[in-house]
C-alpha cells in the first residue's frame, strides 16, 4: 500500500465504525487506506461461512473513489485504461486495469458508468494526481470522493433477499449493473467475493443509516458483519487478484522490474489491442508483447497453504513463487496463486512444486508440494450469475 | 490528395535542413510553413528592420555537407567579427580569435588567461561536438545492430577525445562541465568587461544567470564552432536562402502560408497532415519543428501516453532574450572605437556581477533595469542597431504591453547609452520584438532562443524530455526536428540533420 498512515494520527475511523466496533469481540484491526478496518470481528471461519451460505456486511469505504466528468470523460478513460470502455453502458460497471508507459500495471478497479460522459473509478492505490494528468489535453476533470462517498459490500447467498427486506428492489439487477435504488443510494451487482452480491453506495454521513437499515433486515436472513480475513478467502477462490499481494503497483515500487503487464497477471482480454492508442500500449505491443511471468492458479497437493512459498520447477530450479495460498473450505481444495517465470509458465507437463515452510510445536519442516495449473476460478457458483437471483 | 513520403511541419533552419537530408536520401519532401516566409526564427523581423539573428556562431560544417553544399565554403561570404566588450570609461576591449587588447591597440593585462580559457572552452567545445553530431546515445537498437555498434563507435571516440585532453584537462573538463560560468570566469580573470562578456555569452538566450550550474556547458556550446562570431553577407536571409536552395536542388518543395491544423493517424502510424485551407496531404512520415507540445496538439494528446504528455507539460521554455532594433540617421561616435571596431560585435556586460544581477528579476517577471546588450550596427541603405537585450522574460508581470515595450526600449537606450553617449539622439525608429511576439510568428515555445531551456536535464537524451530525446514521439512516423532536441538551436541546424538521420534509420 501506498497509503502513510501518520503516527500522530494513527487509523481514522470509516464512516461506520461504531456499529462495526461495538461487534467486534476479537478485536483485530488492520489499517485501510489511513482508515482501522476490521480484519476478524469474531471468528474467521463464521465470518467465512456466513459469506458463503447466508449474508455478509463489510465497509469498503476506504476505497478510493474518483469522478471523472466532462464531454471528454470516456475519452480520457479509454486512454487510461487497457480496455475499450466505450463498451461499458450506462448503468453498467466494469472491471478494468491501467498501465504507466512501459506497460505495467498501475492498479486495477471498477469503473461505474453513471451518464454518457460521468464515471466512477473505484480502486486501491491512491490516484488523484495520475487522473489529473490523464485528463491533460482532455476535456475532462477529475475530484477525489475518497471521503464523501461510503461504500458498503452485501455478498453471500441472501444477500439479495437481505436487500429485498430492506426495501430495495434489484430483483431485475444482472451482474455489473448499477442502479439507483432510492434517493441517495446507488446499488450495484458487482463485489470482491465471486459470490452473488452487492455493494451500496452512499453519503459518508448517510452509511451509519444504511447500515442499520441492512442490519435490521438482515436479522432473520443470517447476516453477518465480517473482516476482510473472511473475503480474501473468498477471493482467493474467486481468482481476483489484491493489489500489493498479487502484484506490486508500479507506482508503489521503487525497485526496477518489479512491475507486471497485464498479460503477465493473465488480464489479456482486458486488453484490447484494437480499440486505439491507450497508455501503454506501445511497450505491450513491442517489447512487452511477450510475458517475462505468468500469474497461475494452482491447486496445491495436500492441504497446508501455500502462502509465500517458493515455487521450483521439477523441484530444482527456482522459478517463482505463490502469493496468495489459503485453503478454501468451500472449494475442498488447497489453492494459490503463483507468479511463475517463462518458459516454465507454460511447459506442459508443468512439473511445478511449492516448497512449503511449516512449523509445529516448535519445529520447522520442509514440504515439496506438487502444483496443477487450472484454467477457472476455484469456486464460481451458478447462483452468482442468476437474474432475478434466489433468495437463499 | 496528393502523397509525400515525409511532411516538415516549419521551415525553419532545422526544418529545411531536415528536409534536405531526406531529400538527399531518396524521399520526396513537403515543407509546409504557416507564415509567408522561410527561416522561422533566424528571419524574422518586422519592417525591413534587422532580421531576429543577426550573426551565426554555429552554423554546421557538417550540415553543409550532409544538405549537399560545397564541402568547404557556404554559398554567401561571411566577416568574422571582433568582439568590443564596452566599457563605460571608454577603454574597450576588442577580443578575436587570437588576440585580446584595449581598442587603443595597447596590451591588455588578462590577455593571455583570457586567451588560454577560451582555447580551453574551444577544445571543450570540439570534444562535445562529437555528441552534438548524433543523435544521443541509448534508443532501443540491439548493442549487435549496425545502428548499435555505431553508437559504441561513437562513444569510443568521445572516451578517446577525452582521454586526448591529457589526464589534468581531461580531470578539470570533468570537474567544470557540470559547474556554473561565473567561477570559471573569476578562477582565471578579474571582473571587468572581459569576464562579463564571457558570462554573457554563457547565458544569450537562456533564462539562467552566470551563476547557475550548467551555465558553463552552455559556454562551452557557444565555442562549439570555434566561438567565432560571423556576419552573413546579407543577412541571416542570405543563409536561410541557402538552405532553402539546397532543399529544392534536391526535389523538396517548399510551401508557405500553409498552415497544419491536425496529424491524422492509422493503426497507431501518421498518415496525413491536414491543413487550414482543408488540404490533407498524405504521407508516413511527419516531422515537427516547433517542439513537441505542437505536435501533441496536432495528433491529439490521446495519442501518447500520460507520463510523455506531463513531460511535455513541464518542459521549461521561458524565452528572456527580446531584440531591440534602432535605426540611427547616422553612425553613432562612440569615444575609444575606430570605424571598424564599431562594426564588430558589441556586447555591454561591464562584469560578471553585473550580468547575475541583470537575471535577478526576469527570476520575479521583470525585465532588467540594466539588461546585458549584444549589438550589431549596419549599414547598407538604413542604418541599424541590432540588439538582443536580455532579460526580458516572456512571462513578464503584467504582460507584453505597449507600454513594456517602451519600458524595454527606454531601458536599452539608456544601457547602451552608457558605452555610447548621445545614442538616444540619433535614433529615428525603434522596434521591439518581444519573445511573446517570437512565439506568436514563429511558434517558438516561449519564443525561447533553443524552443526549451538548455539546462542539464534538458540536454542530450532528455532534450526536450525524458522518453522523447531520440527525435521520434508517440505514434510511428511522427518526429520532432527543431531547436527543443539534441542539440539545441543557436542556427546550427544539427537538431535537423540529426533527426532527419534518425526518420531514415
Amino acid at each position: 500500500m501506498s497509503v502513510v498512515t501518520d503516527p500522530d494520527v494513527g487509523l481514522v475511523p470509516g464512516p461506520v465504525h461504531d456499529r462495526i466496533a461495538a461487534l467486534s469481540r476479537a478485536q483485530g484491526w488492520y489499517g485501510w487506506a489511513g482508515h482501522a478496518a476490521p480484519s476478524v470481528l469474531d471468528t474467521v471461519e463464521f465470518e467465512y461461512f456466513a459469506l458463503r451460505n447466508q449474508a455478509a456486511l463489510l465497509d469498503i469505504s476506504p476505497m478510493h473513489k474518483y469522478r471523472v466528468t466532462g464531454p471528454g470523460a470516456t475519452a480520457m478513460l479509454n486512454r487510461m485504461v487497457t480496455r475499450d470502455v466505450r463498451r461499458i453502458a450506462i448503468g453498467r460497471v466494469g472491471y478494468a486495469v491501467w498501465c504507466d508507459e512501459d506497460g505495467m500495471v498501475i492498479d486495477d478497479g471498477t469503473l461505474f458508468r453513471l451518464a454518457e460522459d460521468d464515471w466512477r473509478l473505484c480502486c486501491q492505490e491512491p490516484m488523484l494526481s495520475w487522473l489529473a494528468d490523464a485528463c491533460v489535453g482532455f476535456d475532462a476533470s477529475v475530484s477525489d470522493e475518497s471521503h464523501s462517498i461510503a461504500g458498503l459490500a452485501l455478498q453471500g447467498p441472501t444477500s439479495f433477499a437481505v436487500l429485498r427486506a430492506a426495501g430495495f428492489d434489484v430483483a431485475r439487477l444482472r451482474p455489473f449493473d448499477l442502479t439507483d435504488a432510492a434517493p441517495g443510494i446507488m446499488v450495484s451487482r458487482t463485489g470482491f467475493t465471486g459470490d452473488l452480491g452487492y455493494e451500496l453506495w452512499t453519503g459518508w454521513d448517510e452509511a451509519t443509516a444504511l447500515w442499520d437499515r441492512l442490519w435490521r433486515a438482515g436479522t432473520d436472513l443470517g447476516l453477518r458483519a465480517i473482516g476482510y480475513d473472511a473475503v480474501n478467502i473468498a477471493r482467493i477462490e474467486a481468482g481476483f487478484l489484491t493489489a500489493g499481494v498479487d502484484f506490486q503497483p508500479v507506482h508503489a515500487v521503487e525497485r526496477l522490474h518489479r512491475g507486471k503487464t497485464p498479460l503477465e497477471l493473465g488480464l489479456g482480454r482486458m486488453v484490447d489491442m484494437a480499440k486505439g492508442h491507450f497508455n501503454g500500449r506501445r511497450a505491450l505491443a513491442g517489447p512487452r508483447r511477450h510475458p517475462r511471468s505468468l500469474l497461475l492458479r494452482v491447486d496445491v497437493e495436500g492441504f497446508k497453504p501455500a502462502q509465500d512459498a517458493l515455487v521450483y520447477h521439477r523441484r530444482r530450479r527456482e522459478v517463482g513463487h505463490i502469493t496468495s495460498g489459503v485453503w478454501s473450505p468451500t472449494a475442498k481444495r488447497n489453492i494459490a496463486l503463483a507468479h511463475v517465470a517463462m518458459p516454465w509458465a507454460r511447459r506442459h507437463p508443468p512439473d511445478l512444486w511449492a516448497e512449503i515452510y511449516t512449523l509445529q510445536e516448535g519445529r520447522w519442516d520442509r514440504r515439496m508440494a506438487r502444483l496443477t495449473p487450472v484454467k477457472h476460478s476455484f469456486y464460481a457458483p451458478p447462483r452468482a450469475r442468476a437474474t432475478p437471483p434466489g433468495l437463499t | 490528395m496528393t502523397r509525400h513520403d515525409a511532411i516538415v511541419i516549419g521551415a525553419g533552419v532545422n526544418g529545411l535542413v531536415a528536409a534536405t537530408v531526406l531529400a538527399r536520401a531518396g524521399l520526396d519532401v513537403c515543407v509546409i510553413e504557416q507564415s509567408d516566409r522561410l527561416g522561422g526564427m533566424a528571419t524574422l523581423s518586422v519592417d525591413d528592420g534587422p532580421e531576429l539573428a543577426h550573426l551565426v556562431h554555429n552554423l554546421s560544417p557538417r550540415v553543409r555537407r550532409d544538405i549537399g553544399l560545397d564541402p568547404h565554403r557556404w554559398p554567401f561570404r561571411q566577416t568574422a567579427l571582433p568582439t568590443v566588450a564596452l566599457d563605460e570609461s571608454g577603454r574597450h576591449v576588442i577580443v578575436t580569435r587570437n588576440a585580446v587588447t584595449f581598442a587603443d591597440g595597447t596590451a591588455h593585462p588578462d590577455a593571455r588567461a583570457c586567451l588560454a580559457l577560451t582555447a580551453r572552452l574551444r577544445r571543450y567545445g570540439e570534444l562535445l561536438r562529437m555528441l552534438a553530431e548524433a543523435a544521443p546515445p541509448g534508443g532501443d537498437a540491439p548493442l549487435a545492430s549496425a545502428r548499435g555498434l555505431r553508437q559504441i563507435l561513437r562513444l569510443g571516440r568521445f572516451g578517446l577525445g577525452l582521454r586526448g585532453l591529457g589526464r589534468a584537462e581531461a580531470r578539470r573538463f570533468l570537474q567544470v562541465l557540470l559547474s556554473n560560468a561565473y567561477d570559471l570566469i573569476r578562477d582565471d580573470l578579474p571582473e571587468g568587461p572581459l569576464a562579463g562578456m564571457l558570462a554573457a555569452d554563457a547565458v544569450r538566450g537562456i533564462a539562467q544567470g552566470p551563476r547557475s550550474p550548467g551555465t558553463v556547458f552552455t559556454l562551452i556550446h557557444r565555442y562549439g564552432h570555434g566561438g567565432v562570431a560571423a556576419l552573413p553577407q546579407g543577412g541571416m536571409s542570405a543563409v536561410v536562402d541557402a538552405l532553402a536552395q539546397a532543399a529544392r536542388d534536391v526535389g523538396c518543395t517548399l510551401r508557405t502560408g500553409v498552415r497544419a491544423t491536425g496529424i491524422q493517424l492509422q493503426d497507431d502510424r501518421v498518415c496525413a497532415v491536414t491543413t487550414a485551407s482543408g488540404e490533407t496531404l498524405l504521407t508516413s512520415r511527419v516531422l515537427v519543428g516547433s517542439g513537441p507540445r505542437l505536435a501533441a496538439e496536432l495528433v491529439g494528446a490521446g495519442a501518447f501516453d500520460i507520463e510523455a504528455m506531463r513531460r511535455i507539460g513541464r518542459i521549461r521554455a521561458r524565452g528572456v532574450a527580446a531584440k531591440v532594433n534602432l535605426r540611427l540617421d547616422r553612425m553613432p561616435d562612440v569615444p575609444g572605437l575606430n570605424a571598424d571596431q564599431l562594426r564588430g560585435r558589441l556586447v555591454f556586460a561591464p562584469g560578471a556581477d553585473y550580468v547575475e544581477a541583470a537575471f535577478n528579476p526576469a527570476k520575479y517577471g521583470e525585465m532588467s533595469d540594466n539588461p546585458v546588450i549584444e549589438a550589431v550596427i549596419r549599414d547598407e541603405g538604413a542604418i541599424w542597431l541590432s540588439a538582443v537585450v536580455q532579460y526580458a522574460p516572456s512571462d513578464l508581470n503584467g504582460g507584453w504591453s505597449d507600454a513594456a515595450r517602451a519600458a524595454l526600449a527606454r531601458r536599452t537606450l539608456a544601457t547602451l547609452g552608457r558605452a555610447i553617449p548621445g545614442l538616444d539622439a540619433r535614433v529615428r525608429e525603434t522596434q521591439v520584438i518581444a519573445p511573446d511576439a517570437i512565439a506568436a510568428a514563429t511558434g517558438a515555445p516561449g519564443g525561447h532562443w533553443h524552443h526549451a531551456e538548455m539546462t542539464l536535464d534538458q540536454i542530450l537524451t532528455l532534450r526536450p524530455a525524458n522518453g522523447i530525446g531520440r527525435y521520434a514521439i508517440g505514434p510511428r512516423g511522427l518526429f520532432l526536428c527543431g531547436a527543443s532536441t539534441h542539440p539545441g538551436g543557436d542556427v546550427m541546424g544539427l537538431a535537423g540533420r540529426n533527426a532527419a538521420r534518425e526518420v531514415l534509420g
